[in-house]
């Protein structure tokens, strides 16, 4: 059992509190579910309820954390707190320290005082509901990432302890890394775990979820059963993604002659594996695609040769009907923005003002100031113009992303992903922003895991599986 | 993607060895080609230690890192020859034609024979690390190395520096596509290199800082600088391991008697 009591914290070398008077109890055998915008101290949440604020970090601390009944503070260091909870962060990466799968799991557990023979059967057990034993001998660095969380999610179990805190599990998984996520936590439950989640995917967690927490700006907005919350619209619209009507704002005119993107029985292979397979394509201006798939069926791939990153195995790439194989990665940018799903993957400037001139620049743009303000006008973040990029929270640097990549003006804007770690309200207002890019003339496609997404936004469904294109559907006007 | 410096799970000779016996068998190699300076001995070892690594299954492994050592020892050349002239000199790197600069950096043969002598060093010191790297796991370090009672901390360093390099890689490449798809040209060559640091450097190390944070948390949550640790599939000394000893000391007095004669 977790209590916090009038629990405040603040970094150092900052002003505001991440988190203000939050109290919480999390009851034995239960799953209590934390979720809210970016930035709301969700995080900084998980951090107080392990213990690991009272040892860890310095800054401004206030109110009293229980763990079993017992002060953090009480604990002798991380060590001890960790016989009790188990914490799963949100970076799988940063929590795979050797080379082999089995290593992992080991490390967690010989220096717990058990005996040889109980490491060997936990270690067994631990693999057995994480799913595991076929992976044992695997890397990391060679895992997908629904692979790695369930790697860590078996080494915080190895612990063995009853309580677990888990920060945002499935934000990069796909649908099926999220369920196997999901059944690994139900099963535990049933075990009388008691858990602590961090998640933005309600829908998928409700069967687990007892009780719901929203918060909001460092405070809990609302605290219940999910029943209950879900009546306020407000809330509702945090904790369950809704798209509807945004498709209803307009549609792109009709086709045009000239397609802006063709793929002509397009394949890629990495070295001998083949990622996409006779892959044919065209692409319409002014319209919104989404292409649906698992992790792993090429997805990524296949708009990377939107822009030239990746060249063809076999076949041909057409961007405005002329055939990339002459053209480079630098001239392909006039023509397609590309926004990858990590956007800490392309922050380096000190302001989010020269964040956004570094790809207009490049490209010999005239006039950067009224670009720069246009694009950050347009996604919302023109009063964050002088801030330092890093600190703006997950739907922010999201945005942001995207205002780098409008700043350029292309033709066409591809996403990888862009909803990955927001909440309803935060995904909502990236897909207005992408669907005011449509109606202005871009053509605007998306990488998703998002069945709503897929549902009530795009104009055009392209599913894949395993490197080639499944099905291709238009959706119906006015659905 | 090249995989640089990692344990690479197969079975082989090495592969059976324990850690202490490779740790010894690294250390007397890279003793022998420090202390060496005869060019046919150097390519000896260096032939036998390829030959031990066929031997071992680890080979193909080996070979990845070629083209470093290649480009290392011609680069460990040029500097001997350029900065150290000794000896007769055979010729010049520019002709004694040429007008004006003609005849300087003269090529001397205990330029070259130095230069040699370092690649062939470097290769020997690099193939006999990247041979223990490849085949211990590195929890098996790690516990060899606390009852050899190097600091837990340092071990880590060692173990999670190595274990990075592929990650750091990977996303290096991201990052690098990111800022391609933002237009971004650095151009070819050493100046390319030198002025892609900041965009793609900046994000690396920001990402990695704040990665670094959750990777310390996660290894004091899993006790590993505070508690003592079960002893667990401990890899003993086996007899192999015995044999293996004692040839490499054997082998290490034999060249110390060489050495001492000016055979080697």
């Amino acid at each position: 059992m977790i209590e916090l009591e009038s629990v405040r914290y603040g970094y150092p070398h900052t002003k505001n509190d991440a988190i203000k008077d939050v109290t919480l109890k999390v009851g034995q055998g239960t799953c209590v579910m934390v979720t809210g915008p970016s930035g709301a101290g969700k995080t900084t949440l998980c951090l107080a309820a392990a213990g690991i604020l009272a040892h860890e970090y310095g800054g401004r601390k206030g109110g009293t954390v229980t763990i079993d009944g017992r002060n953090v503070n009480e604990f002798k260091d991380l060590s001890e707190l960790a016989s009790r909870i188990g914490v799963v962060f949100d970076d799988p990466d940063a929590q795979l320290i050797f080379t082999t799968v089995e290593e992992e799991i080991l490390s967690a557990l010989e220096r717990r005082g058990l005996s040889a023979d109980e490491i060997e059967e936990r270690l067994r057990t631990v693999m057995e509901i994480t799913h595991l034993s076929a992976l044992k001998d695997r890397a990391p660095h060679t895992l997908s990432g629904g692979q790695k969380q369930r790697v860590v999610l078996a080494t915080t179990l190895a612990l063995g302890t009853d309580i677990l805190i888990l920060d945002e599990p499935t934000s990069e998984l796909d649908e099926h890394g999220t369920t196997s996520i999901l059944g690994i936590l139900k099963d535990l439950k049933a075990r009388g775990r008691t858990i602590l989640l961090v998640e933005h995917k309600f829908q998928r967690m409700q069967e687990i979820v007892d009780t719901l927490i929203v918060m909001e700006g460092g405070s809990i907005r609302a605290k219940g059963q999910p029943a209950d919350l879900l009546g306020d619209p407000g809330i509702r619209q945090i904790v369950v993604p809704d798209f509807a009507g945004i498709r209803q704002n307009g549609r792109a005119a009709g086709a045009g002659p000239v397609p802006v993107i063709s793929l002509d029985r397009l394949s890629h292979s990495y070295g001998d594996i083949p990622a996409l397979t006779d892959v044919s394509l065209s692409i319409s201006p002014g319209e919104f695609v989404a292409i649906v798939g698992e992790n792993g069926s090429g997805k990524t791939t296949l708009i990377k040769h939107f822009n030239g990153l990746l060249r063809p195995t076999a076949g041909t790439v057409s961007v405005r009907g002329k055939d990339t194989s002459g053209a480079t990665i630098t001239e392909l940018a006039h023509d397609v923005g590309l926004v990858f799903q990590n956007p800490d993957h392309m922050f380096f400037a000190d302001t989010v003002r020269d964040e956004v001139a570094f790809g207009p620049a490049n490209l010999g743009i005239q006039d950067l100031e009224t670009v720069i303000d246009r694009a950050l006008g347009k996604v919302r973040l023109l009063p964050a113009k002088g801030l330092y990029p890093r600190w703006l929270s997950r739907g922010e640097r999201q945005r942001l992303a995207i205002a780098c990549v409008v700043a350029m003006n292309p033709a066409i804007i591809v996403l990888d992903e862009p909803t990955t770690g927001l909440d309803g309200k935060e995904a909502r207002e990236v897909m207005e922003v992408l669907k005011d890019l449509q109606l202005e003339g871009h053509t605007v496609i998306i990488v998703t895991h998002s069945k709503e997404i897929a549902r009530d936004v795009a104009d055009r469904v392209v599913t894949m599986e395993r490197g080639r294109v499944i099905s291709d559907q238009a959706v119906p006007e006015g659905s | 993607m090249t995989e640089i410096l990692q344990y690479v799970h197969k079975d082989g000779l090495f592969h059976r060895m324990a850690p202490v016996t490779k740790i010894l068998f690294v250390v007397v190699i890279s003793a022998i080609s420090i202390f060496s300076i005869r060019i046919p001995f150097l390519i000896a070892v260096l032939i036998g230690l390829l030959l031990l690594a066929y031997l071992g299954n680890v080979l193909s492994e080996l070979f990845r890192q070629f083209v470093l050592l290649v480009v290392m020892g011609i680069i460990m050349l040029a500097l001997a020859v350029i900065t150290l002239p000794n000896g007769e000199t055979i010729g010049y790197l520019v002709p004694q034609g040429v007008p004006v600069i003609g005849g300087i950096v003269p090529v001397t043969t205990g330029g070259i024979s130095l230069g040699i002598i370092m690649a062939l060093r470097f290769a020997v010191l690099v193939l006999a690390v990247q041979i223990f790297v490849i085949s211990t796991q590195p929890r098996d370090l790690v516990h060899t190395l606390e009852r050899m009672r190097v600091p837990i901390d340092f071990t880590l360093m060692f173990v999670i520096a190595l274990r990075f390099i592929p990650t750091l890689q990977i996303e290096g490449t991201r990052i690098q596509e990111a800022q391609l798809a933002r237009g971004y040209n650095p151009g070819k060559g050493f100046i390319g290199k030198v002025r892609s640091l900041v965009p793609i450097m900046v994000p690396l190390v920001s990402n990695a800082l704040v990665r670094a944070n959750t990777l310390g948390l996660t290894i004091d949550m899993r006790g590993y600088r505070t508690r003592k640790r079960t002893v667990l599939r401990e890899r003993v000394l086996r007899s192999a391991d015995k044999a293996a000893i004692f040839l490499i000391a054997a082998g290490f007095i034999l060249f110390i008697w060489l050495y001492l004669a000016k055979a080697v």
